[in-house]
């Protein structure tokens, strides 16, 4: 999506801060370019969400290691909120974006002993560990975080992409499960679930990832990974030493899967031949069940 | 000891999808004609494969068995892996994500390569190529000559261009499951590259 900066509104740019804010996601690029072409002079008339909106721009700015901006928005909010915890955070991450990571890290520990409940700057220490490339140790840090903020979910989540770093797919499914607790209707999360269970291997993690797949689709019919993914579990237990009846239904259901994809993608495809590519996922895993009976 | 050149819209290619992404580790599969002239491989095309998790497999077995089948139709063969890590200073074949990948490729097709992209040389003034390149020889990868076809201009145009933004209109395996709506062999972005090749 491209987005033409001479046409927006200072309300719709802070309308697609807010949207980019709840959805969490990382446009930093556009935030700063967005901040600079429009809202910049017209913040003021943002009233409270002004607060949000700076804090927003400067993680921004740091990301794209635009520190005039973000010390120009941290001295702003210093001014409203002398002495914030929250505000010498973005201190920390300036130090952190310049990589002085220990004395990024002083001024995290001085934030930690002042307000011991405070969980962004332990994650921000995390965060640090992982610039450093010290994986295990991020790793270690984020178990100790998590024994102390059980229902984080973000963090669970980062400690499971950290432990497939690591191979340790294993570990990684159970920090999914635990997200998934908190979201019992997330297609996406049985989806990821699956595919953890599906490269771990063996008929039991295929058969698992099978009930997760199907899980998902049944959340969302249109969930193009998932109907993928649950071609190939049933065509991998078609295969498999499973009992005659299990093998056919598993045929059966990796054919509509493979089916529903292919009419998915043909509504929608600009992509020539693309039903012929799909096609050659039949021929290379369903095909495979010839030989096997 | 194979030897590498890659192509304008390759090359373009794998630095758009590093770009597209600064924050994440990227791959990709690299594409060349099926009967090589001479002992160089000649890398025409890229095609990215992912952003999110590139440590499960399931989504890259559909992805590089379409990709295959692709590759027949065009006349090309899937040749080589490509790779951008998370982190700004991994550059190290060891560190790089999905490695698996690039064993397999190797597996059919001997002289396959081992594409590396190095976070620190992706800069808005480019003047070198930021990749790294390895082949496969006595077991293991070791590092291989590479060059660009129009080195000077396609490392120009790659700078302007990323000074524009067209980066964001690359698009990946990613974003086709996403949306189908998004086209993974790229038309689009291949034609004009072509068509922008022409001015020069």
């Amino acid at each position: 999506m491209s987005l033409n900066y001479e046409e927006m509104s200072w309300s719709d740019v802070r309308d697609q801060f807010r949207k980019w804010r709840e959805e969490s996601g990382r446009h930093s690029d556009e935030v700063v370019q967005l901040w600079v072409a429009v809202l910049e002079d017209k913040v003021q008339k943002t009233g409270n969400e002004r607060h949000l909106i700076l804090e927003q721009v400067i993680v921004a700015a740091l990301d794209t290691a635009r520190f005039d901006i973000a010390t120009k928005c941290t001295k702003q909010l210093n001014e409203e909120f002398p002495g914030s915890l929250r505000v010498m955070k973005f201190k920390a991450m300036r130090l952190e974006a310049l990589e002085q990571y220990d004395s990024a890290i002083e001024v995290l520990d001085a934030i930690i002993e002042k307000d011991e409940t405070n969980a962004a700057p332990r994650k921000r220490k995390i965060a640090i560990m992982k610039a450093r490339g010290l994986r295990l140790d991020a790793i270690k840090e984020l178990n100790a975080y998590l024994k102390k903020f059980m229902s984080d979910q973000e963090a669970w989540q980062e400690l499971c992409n950290l432990y497939m770093g690591e191979g340790e797919y294993g570990k990684a499914a159970f920090c999914m499960e635990e997200v998934l607790l908190h979201n019992p209707h997330s297609h996406l999360i049985h989806q990821r679930l699956a595919e953890i269970r599906y490269t771990m291997g063996g008929l039991e993690n295929i058969e698992i990832a099978r009930t997760y797949y199907s899980q998902a689709i049944k959340l969302n019919p249109h969930n193009l990974r998932a109907l993928y993914g649950l071609f190939l579990c049933c065509s991998y237990l078609a295969n498999s030493k499973a009992v005659s009846s299990k093998r056919k239904e598993s045929q059966k259901l990796a054919q509509w899967a493979l089916e529903q994809a292919s009419i998915h993608t043909a509504n929608h495809t600009t992509i020539k031949n693309n039903e012929k590519l799909i096609a050659s996922l039949d021929s290379a895993f369903g095909g495979l069940e010839i030989k096997s009976n | 000891m194979s030897e590498y050149e890659f192509s304008e819209t390759a090359y373009t290619k794998i630095i758009f999808h590093a770009a597209k992404y600064p924050h994440q580790a990227v791959n990709g599969l690299l594409l060349a004609e099926k009967k090589p002239k001479g002992s160089v491989v000649q890398i025409i095309d890229a095609i990215p494969l992912f952003h999110q998790c590139l440590q499960v497999t399931p989504m890259a077995e559909i992805a590089l068995m379409q990709i295959d089948s692709y590759a027949d139709n065009e006349g090309l063969v899937i040749a080589g892996y490509y790779a951008a890590p998370e982190n700004f200073y991994d550059n190290q074949i060891e560190k790089a994500p999905a490695a698996k990948i690039a064993d397999k490729i190797q597996e059919n097709f001997k002289n396959a390569c081992f594409a590396i992209v190095d976070n620190k040389l992706v800069t808005l003034e480019h003047n070198r190529s930021a990749l790294q390149v390895y082949s496969y020889s006595n077991d293991r990868w070791s590092k291989a000559k590479h060059w660009l076809t129009q080195s000077s201009q396609t490392l120009e145009g790659v700078s302007l261009l990323l000074k524009r933004g067209a980066m964001r209109d690359v698009i990946d395996f990613d974003n086709h499951l996403d949306n189908p709506e998004n086209d993974w062999t790229n038309q689009f972005l291949n034609q004009s590259l072509k068509d922008l090749q022409k001015l020069y």
